[in-house]
């Protein structure tokens, strides 16, 4: 961390900050140029709120330069982590694709679905039993009788399956059928939910707030490793912008920044991220040539009809399409699919 | 000809800098002791008077041609160091 | 949907209407009000048959509510709601000010700043006990112990408690201890943390989320309301933006969108809505006058050492002077402030 003073900051400034900074049990480096103080800080500023030291008398500026996560960060540990769900895995040279409809809706519905979808050679099954609704009037899922049927429907179809749990009380029912566990966007910083997430061992699809910042995101996955589970995929959804054409704005680039902040695998929601059926493919081409560690898809033999989210649910034979096309751009990114 | 110079000049600064390392470090170690003293006594490591008085009393007899500044920055290194090795060893003295 | 019923209607009228309702499948919400009753619909499992409904006597017209948000909206319920929290009133004429720490550090430090903003007229103390933290390397609060200390100024001072309840397992307790319950920014979409915090009936402090719509917002209160919890207390905190002179901006003009949407009371926190202590005060008399009910601030004794947030707490000087402040623009605007 480093602290900038102003021009004019007095000496009885100075000491107080130094004083502070010394009594917190860091050391420093100060350096007096001609016009300005300006102070290394050493030691371990990771629980340190800057806003601390930026409203002392004096101070200019400080500015972080080790990251507030360490767990989830490149610095910490070099290598890529690999998560394995099933037979699938993401983080390798392998680009892992999960796909499946929003809301599982009757067992009929989410087998019909899992087996069309099979046969792309996708190996990782989505489907919400719990509904995270901006209406409580809105369909709220099917809870764990949905969670059942995606499990048999996964088995069924020699597929790994997973759900989205929105409270720590439906962790336990959902670790009897899920092989992962997604936190969604608005989720992201229920931090009760994610300590509980830590405590478990199978792997978490952790989503990107609606407006957090790439840093609150692994903040959030810090908070799960910090438990003791360090299987965790981070997943791009869109983020909320001025721009409303699209639902959201899916960045792309957090794609990349991610990848050189953390270990951890990086896979991105086109569906969720644009919310327009026809502009889903194209924004999951761009996914995997930006290096994505793999795609989560809406999918549906009839969207029209689908209880949640039906205009950003790909079509099985545009699904079936897309899978042609991503097979020939991960190969050009040095990728498997 | 410049080239023999180079060195013997090397060799100078190389043999300064081995008194500057001795000297630096006879420096640490009543260092070491005043900080042992300080920790018993409850005495705070950081004594900004007495920085202070470092600074003036080498600023006012430096005699060149290093700048006044330089000076400065030079010894807030100095006793930054020397501020550390303080801590820690009270630090130690406590585990 | 929403019934209107005539002025002359007999209570019993009502009760019948509530009955045809509910052999619909659907959930009857009388609402009395000076001049009428007025009864809304809410459920979505089957279709109204509206002229079973206008056939019923004393049903004056019926109206269908456009916004996707029933129980919060004015169409259903014209009137101001006031929140009573043991004799405080949040709605009314009242601009209620709520103060204190971001967190509960221990006894004395709540003693103390309890004590200050008490004299200084503030009625209602807030203090964390649970803290949503984003890193969690930082302080997490006392939990249990913090809120005992709450319940201990509240009877020491006479102040009502407001506190954070960050999870469904732990929201029990902190109803308990506490006379209002608040649900963070980042649980705003908790939907059922917000939905046991509908069932305990108490009143509940909504804090809009850092990048939640107004629609949103107002969803989220819907979601407390439709467990037949009316007392839901409103709160802009400041949404994030590109600008970065200030923690987040905080949007003044949602509280007159609210006030004309909804019948919810809408109180501002300008502590987070800025996150810098100089710029509390002006907000503060900005928010009064743009028609908030009132304010939560952050106070603390020696904000150089608080635990959390330590910036954006006001010391007890500014306090007073805050509180003077919005007493003489009180005065000019006809609202209360004592």
């Amino acid at each position: 961390m480093i602290v900038v003073f102003n021009e004019n900051a007095t000496p009885v400034q100075i000491q107080k900050v130094t004083e502070k900074l010394l009594d917190k049990g860091f050391d420093l480096h100060r350096s007096t140029g001609t016009s300005q103080v300006v102070f290394g800080v050493v030691g371990d500023t990771l629980a340190v709120d800057t806003r601390d030291f930026e409203v002392l008398e004096g101070v200019h500026e400080v500015i972080r330069i080790s990251e507030p996560y360490k767990l989830a960060s490149r610095s910490f540990k070099k290598e890529d982590t690999i998560v394995k769900v099933g037979k699938a895995t993401f983080g390798g040279k392998k680009v892992g694709m999960i796909a499946g409809p929003c809301s599982i809706e009757s067992r009929d519905q989410i087998k019909k679905i899992a087996k069309m979808i099979k046969k792309t050679g996708t190996k990782v099954l989505r489907g919400g039993a719990y509904k995270p609704r901006t209406s409580p009037y809105a369909f709220q899922g099917m809870g764990e009788e949905g969670l059942k049927y995606l499990r048999e429907a996964g088995d069924m179809n020699d597929m790994a399956v997973v759900s989205e749990v929105m409270d720590r009380m439906d962790i336990i029912p959902a670790l009897k059928y899920v092989d992962m566990i997604q936190v969604g966007a608005r989720n992201m910083q229920n931090f009760a939910l994610l300590k509980e997430l830590g405590k478990i061992n199978i792997p978490i699809l952790l989503k990107r707030g609606m407006s957090a910042t790439l840093q609150e995101l692994l903040m959030a996955a810090e908070y799960i490793m910090a438990g003791g589970n360090h299987q965790i995929i981070l997943c791009e959804r869109g983020i909320r912008t001025f721009e409303n054409y699209t639902r959201n704005t899916l960045d792309i680039s957090a794609v990349p920044v991610l990848q050189k902040l953390t270990h951890l695998p990086v896979i991105t929601d086109p569906s969720h991220g644009v919310g327009i059926r026809d502009k889903v493919a194209p924004m999951a081409r761009a996914s995997i040539a930006a290096g994505a560690d793999g795609l989560i898809l809406e999918v549906h033999y009839d969207p029209e009809k689908a209880f949640s989210d039906g205009a950003q649910t790909l079509y099985v034979n545009q699904y079936e399409q897309l899978v042609k096309e991503l097979k020939i751009i991960a190969s050009a990114v040095n990728r498997t699919l | 000809m410049s080239k023999k110079k180079i060195e013997t000049i090397r060799k100078k600064i190389d043999k300064l800098d081995h008194q500057l390392l001795y000297l630096l470090n006879q420096r640490a170690e009543q260092v070491i002791e005043l900080g042992m003293i300080k920790h018993k006594l409850d005495l705070k490591v950081f004594d900004p008077k007495r920085e202070r008085d470092i600074f003036v009393r080498m600023t006012e007899k430096n005699p060149g041609p290093l700048h006044v500044d330089a000076i400065v920055r030079i010894f807030e290194r100095i006793i930054d160091e020397s501020r550390r090795l303080e801590r820690i060893e009270a630090y130690e003295k406590d585990e | 949907m929403l019934i209107v019923m005539a002025t002359k209607a007999t209570p019993k009228m009502v009760d019948d209407v509530c009955a045809v309702i509910e052999s619909m499948g659907l959930k009857p919400h009388p609402m009395p009000g000076a001049l009428r009753t007025a009864i809304g619909i809410t459920g979505n499992k089957a279709q109204v048959d509206s002229n079973v409904i206008l056939s019923q006597a004393g049903v004056k017209d019926i109206i269908h509510v456009t916004k996707p948000f029933k129980l919060v909206s004015r169409e259903f319920y014209p009137e101001n709601t006031i929140v009573d929290v043991g004799g405080v009133k949040i709605g009314g004429p009242e601009f209620v000010i709520m103060a204190g720490p971001c967190s509960v550090e221990s006894r004395e430090q709540c003693m103390i700043i309890a004590e200050h903003v008490k004299n200084a007229g503030a009625k209602i103390f807030r203090g964390g006990a649970f803290k949503p933290r984003t890193s969690p390397y930082s302080f997490q609060g006392l939990k249990e112990e913090g809120l005992k200390i709450l319940a201990e100024v509240r009877d020491k001072f006479d102040l009502k408690i407001v506190t954070e309840a960050v999870d469904t397992e732990t929201i029990g307790l902190v109803a308990e201890y506490s006379d209002i319950i608040q649900i963070g920014a980042r649980n705003m979409q908790n939907y059922t943390l917000l939905r046991k915090a509908g069932q305990t009936k108490k009143p509940v402090l909504l804090k809009r989320g850092m990048s939640a719509t107004l629609e949103e917002f107002l969803m989220a209160a819907e979601y407390i309301m439709a467990e037949d919890n009316p007392n839901v207390i409103l709160c802009e905190r400041g949404v994030r933006t590109f600008a970065d002179h200030t923690r987040n901006t905080l949007d003044l003009s949602a509280i007159p969108f609210v006030k004309r949407t909804s019948h919810l009371p809408i109180i501002s926190d300008p502590s987070h809505g800025t996150g810098k202590r100089h710029k509390v005060i002006p907000l503060s008399r900005a928010s009064m006058a743009v028609g908030a009910d009132g304010l939560i601030v952050e106070v603390h004794h020696d904000p150089a050492k608080a635990l959390s947030d330590g910036p954006q707490a006001l010391t007890p000087d500014m306090f007073d002077d805050l509180m003077n402040q919005m007493r003489s623009i009180a005065s000019v605007l006809d609202r209360e402030c004592t």
